[in-house]
């Protein structure tokens, strides 16, 4: 009992550790951008007329709400050719509908190459107006399968896929291709920083100004976010291990991801499923390859704000991972995959996939061995103490990190911020790791992309300040 | 089990950790936000002054040092450069040389040891830099820094220091890919005298590397000088590697000259469908009908890229928008499909719709088309 | 008394605003400004202006958009785009729709204050 009690405590703090270890490589490797990043002029300087051409690739269910002004707020993004793709996936609403009659749509027969599998279309159209656009409708299959329908579309070489309730920022596209252009051959995706949007002043699809919401739930998911994005990733971009490229940000190479057959509908995890198919493909032929990582490609996205959505989309998470967990478990320990499957793989699995297994068991097990007197009190105090302090530890950096973003300046947001590191760890992350439990426990079902409610960007954005 | 000092010492080392990168993140927002705050009042007022200086040819609001030292000067000077063309940039010029703004800056680029100061140095020499600072940016195109040694060659092109050249042109052998792309976008400011060191840097070259070459030779498709397709033409005489003829085809078909029809023609029937593919879209700038038999006959190849350059590709030559409804009763279906295509893509199907009911019958074909086959 | 006449200026630039304020307040016009499509919009149907200048780019509607509106409902202001250098389609188009003219960025303020002059 005794021997189990430490050794869960010991593993806390080899987890935090190793937050911390990929903290510091994070912030190491974000140095390097760092005096660009302050200069602000980037967007102007990396320009170039030779960038590639972008397809941007938007899957919408349901979205009559917003999806006009999501389109037309991408379509001033910053940055030289690029069309716009965007899949009605079966919309129930009035999706296609509004589509239409704000871009001028036609319906247009054009050959429709299924080079990836899909639910059928049932008509293609094209905008008459001003911007580049191309709607598909077809029916329902979900996220995945829409996404491989606008694929099949995309007229150019590189496919930006995203969702339909996203900002961008105007600069993302240069920022995240110019990583494109540094080597051109090799790169074969570019994942971008995903913030949340609540708290910030939204308006006409820009943000204005980021702030940090009152509430708890979207406060904790930001902090969340930025500890993910700023002090994880860049550490496994620079080893080329990126396990995730996230489904709201995610450029890759189009011929790639119809070598490994698209993405794979019904998957709950589908981005992480496609990003970890891909370092199978390159790795097992041997063709070289990198998926990178560009902090400073910025895209905003709504966070639930509340208990019930958050669990939902956090169960849903945890399926896709640990399907994905399953699939790809041959990698852990195999030099065969190199940097990804001798470090990167076994530490995500054993960090970050088995933690809340390990912190569940360990609730029971610690208070257990210690009221059996097997642990030392003080001992018991003062390791908690230290994992805690860790943690405290690795939110401070990923703070500190985003500091050169130059976002959440107001003393009410640093406050905010600095609150919930200090209490997130009594109450709001043992929520999320009883929501893993019962992921684990209901089995690896398939299920539909439930429809978060959608308050609306700009609702959300005025009553969280 | 280690022992409860040493679990003590760790938790005080944790701690004061904590305690000092919170210190940090605090003052760093406070100091960053005024920072931005002044920032961008200042740089707004100094939009108003130099606006101005610009519409009042006498404004005699002063500018005085401090104003030229003034980083969010700098800012504002470089938003007023991109904002206006023609003779109002020399009056921006001559208010920028009478306060030694770029003085200084080019003191910063050469000796400052902070690598923010010095690139800001660098993009302003680049956007409000003349003459005079050509020998800095020269000295700094080998930079350690590669983002200055863009905006070195960045600020060389906008004044067309012509000597800069040869020096960056040799540089594309040895630099980094993502410097020798943006070495590439400078070199059209240049015009056509960019054009001879280029083609000889491919001749010289195309055999060790295809990259660098590659990207010349699209330089060069963007300077169009037609005084490139003479040697451009004997290049495609020798064994180039696939991505040097791709290159060389697509800078013919941007150059326009019909003395490439030969060539072009020939590769129609090349072995490899990257090839037939790029000679057919370069057809379509040559602006020679006489090459639509060709190009209709691609369309008939096996793939469709090729099909769809084939097609794209007679729609921009005269008369083959006509050429295009015939083939959309060609017995190839897939050839008809390209040609629909193509003519959607130029915008004949909104004047099918728009003239039917004008009684238009030229478009009846097209629309038919839409119609005939049923549902998609 | 002789009334100024009225000009708006939309464009999301704030050194375009800011120097097209200045010109053409100089130069005796009264000036409102407009930010985005949207206010542009709303601003110009508002009424009064003797000429709208008009941005292409700009956040919530595109310039040709706003002009397209304006079209319909049959609004009679004369209004001047501004596009980009590589933009001729926007410039066409604008045309169809009731510009009366167009400049492209970045344009020369004398240049661009002979035209106005010329609309008012």
């Amino acid at each position: 009992m005794k021997w189990v009690g430490y050794a869960t405590i010991a593993y806390f703090i080899a987890m935090q550790a190793y937050m911390l270890f990929l903290a510091v490589v994070s912030a190491a490797a974000l140095r390097r951008n760092h005096h660009l990043r302050r200069f602000g002029r980037v967007g102007e300087m990396l320009s170039s007329k030779t960038s590639p051409p972008v397809s941007i690739i938007i899957a919408a269910y349901n979205e009559e709400a917003g999806i006009v002004d999501a389109v037309r707020s991408m379509s001033i993004v910053r940055y030289p050719r690029f069309e716009i793709v965007v899949i009605n996936d079966g919309s129930r609403d009035n999706t296609l509908a509004a589509l239409i009659e704000a871009f001028d749509l036609e319906k247009v027969r054009i050959p429709y190459r299924p080079e990836l599998e899909s639910a059928p279309i049932r008509a293609i159209f094209r905008g008459r107006s001003g911007v580049d656009i191309t709607v598909i409708d077809k029916e329902n299959g979900g996220r995945a399968d829409a996404l491989n329908a606008g694929i099949n579309v995309a007229r150019h070489s590189y496919v930006f896929c995203t969702d339909a309730d996203v900002v961008l920022d105007p600069d993302c596209l240069v920022h995240s291709m110019q990583r494109v252009v540094e080597d051109r051959e090799r790169t074969v995706g570019v994942g971008g920083n995903v913030r949340p949007l609540n708290g910030s002043r939204v308006e006409l699809g820009h943000i204005i100004e980021a702030g940090v919401p009152r509430r708890l739930i979207p406060r904790m998911q930001i902090l969340e976010y930025l500890r993910n994005f700023l002090a994880s990733r860049p550490a496994w971009s620079w080893m080329n291990s990126v396990p995730i490229v996230s489904g709201a940000f995610g450029i890759w190479k189009k011929s790639v991801v119809v070598e490994v057959g698209g993405l794979t509908a019904g998957h709950m995890g589908e981005d992480m499923d496609l990003t970890m198919r891909i370092h199978r493909h390159m790795l097992v032929r041997g063709i070289p390859y990198r998926i990178v990582y560009e902090p400073a490609a910025v895209i905003w996205t709504e966070v639930p704000d509340t208990v019930r959505v958050l669990r939902r989309q956090r169960i849903r998470w945890h399926r896709g991972l640990m399907r994905v967990v399953s699939d790809f478990r041959d990698m852990t320990f195999n030099p065969r995959y190199r940097q990804m499957g001798t470090v990167a793989w076994p530490g995500f699995v054993l960090f970050e996939y088995l933690a809340p297994i390990v912190e569940f068991i360990g609730w029971f097990v610690v208070p257990t061995a210690w009221l059996l007197g097997a642990i030392d009190t003080t001992a018991l105090v003062w390791l908690l103490l230290i994992a805690l302090g860790m943690g405290l530890l690795n939110s401070l950096i990923a703070l500190l990190l985003d500091e050169s973003f130059g976002y959440f300046n107001s003393p009410t947001d640093t406050s905010r911020l600095i609150a919930v590191a200090a209490i997130e760890n009594f109450g709001l992350r043992q929520l999320t790791v009883l929501w893993r439990i019962r992921a684990l426990l209901g089995g690896k079902g398939t299920r539909r992309w439930g429809n978060m409610e959608r308050r609306g960007v700009t609702n959300l954005a005025a009553d969280s300040r | 089990m280690p022992s409860d000092s040493l679990l003590q010492v760790a938790v005080l080392v944790i701690f004061t950790v904590n305690a000092l990168l919170l210190m940090a993140l605090v003052i760093l927002k406070v100091i960053h936000r005024r920072r931005m705050h002044d920032h961008d009042a200042r740089r707004k007022s100094y939009l108003g002054l130099l606006s101005r200086c610009l519409s009042f040819p006498n404004n005699t609001e002063p500018i005085t040092e401090a104003i030229a030292e003034d980083p969010a000067f700098l800012d504002a000077l470089i938003d007023m450069r991109n904002a206006i063309s023609g003779d109002e940039v020399s009056t921006l010029h001559r208010i920028v040389n009478r306060h030694g703004v770029i003085e200084r800056q080019r003191r910063h680029l050469d000796s400052s040891w902070l690598l923010g100061r010095r690139l800001r140095a660098a993009v302003a020499l680049a956007e409000l830099g003349d003459e005079l600072s050509a020998d800095t940016l020269m000295a700094h195109l080998d930079d350690r820094e590669p983002e200055i040694r863009i905006q070195c060659a960045r600020g060389l092109g906008r004044i067309r220091w012509t000597p800069a050249i040869d020096e960056i042109v040799s540089r594309f052998k040895e630099e980094i890919p993502w410097v020798r792309v943006r070495f590439s976008d400078t070199l059209l400011g240049f015009g056509t005298k960019a054009t001879w060191p280029l083609l000889a840097y491919v001749k010289i070259n195309h055999r060790f590397d295809h990259r660098g070459p590659a990207l010349a030779l699209r330089t060069i498709a963007q300077v169009q000088d037609d005084q490139a397709v003479g040697p451009l033409l004997e290049l495609l005489d020798e064994r180039l590697h696939l991505e040097v003829e791709l290159a060389t085809i697509e800078t013919l078909g941007e150059l326009g000259s019909p003395e490439a029809l030969p060539p072009l023609e020939q590769r129609l029937r090349a072995s490899r469908w990257e090839i037939r593919a790029k000679a057919a879209s370069s057809l379509g700038g040559l602006g020679d009908p006489s090459a639509i038999p060709h190009l209709v006959e691609a369309m008939r190849d096996e793939s469709w890229w090729v099909r769809r350059s084939a097609a794209g590709a007679i729609a921009r030559l005269p008369d083959g928008v006509a050429a295009l409804y015939q083939s959309l009763d060609d017995e190839d279906p897939y050839a008809a499909d390209a040609a629909a295509e193509a003519l959607i893509d130029v915008g004949e199907l909104v004047s099918a719709r728009r003239r039917a009911d004008q009684g238009g019958s030229r478009h009846e074909p097209l629309l038919a088309h839409m119609r005939g086959k049923g549902n998609s | 008394m002789s009334e100024k006449k009225r000009i708006l200026v939309a464009d999301d630039s704030e050194t375009i605003r800011a120097l097209l304020q200045t010109a053409l307040e100089s130069a005796g016009y009264e000036v409102d400004v407009a930010k985005d499509g949207l206010s542009a919009y709303e601003l110009g149907s508002a009424g009064g202006y003797d000429l709208i200048i008009l941005d292409q780019l700009m956040p919530g509607l595109l310039g040709l958009d706003v002009i397209t509106r304006w079209h319909e409902e049959g609004m009679d202001v004369p209004v001047l785009m501004l596009t980009g250098v590589d933009d001729d389609r926007t410039a066409v188009e604008s045309f169809d729709r009731g510009a009366v003219d167009f400049v492209r960025k970045p344009f020369r303020i004398t240049e661009l204050m002979a035209r106005i002059k010329m609309q008012t």
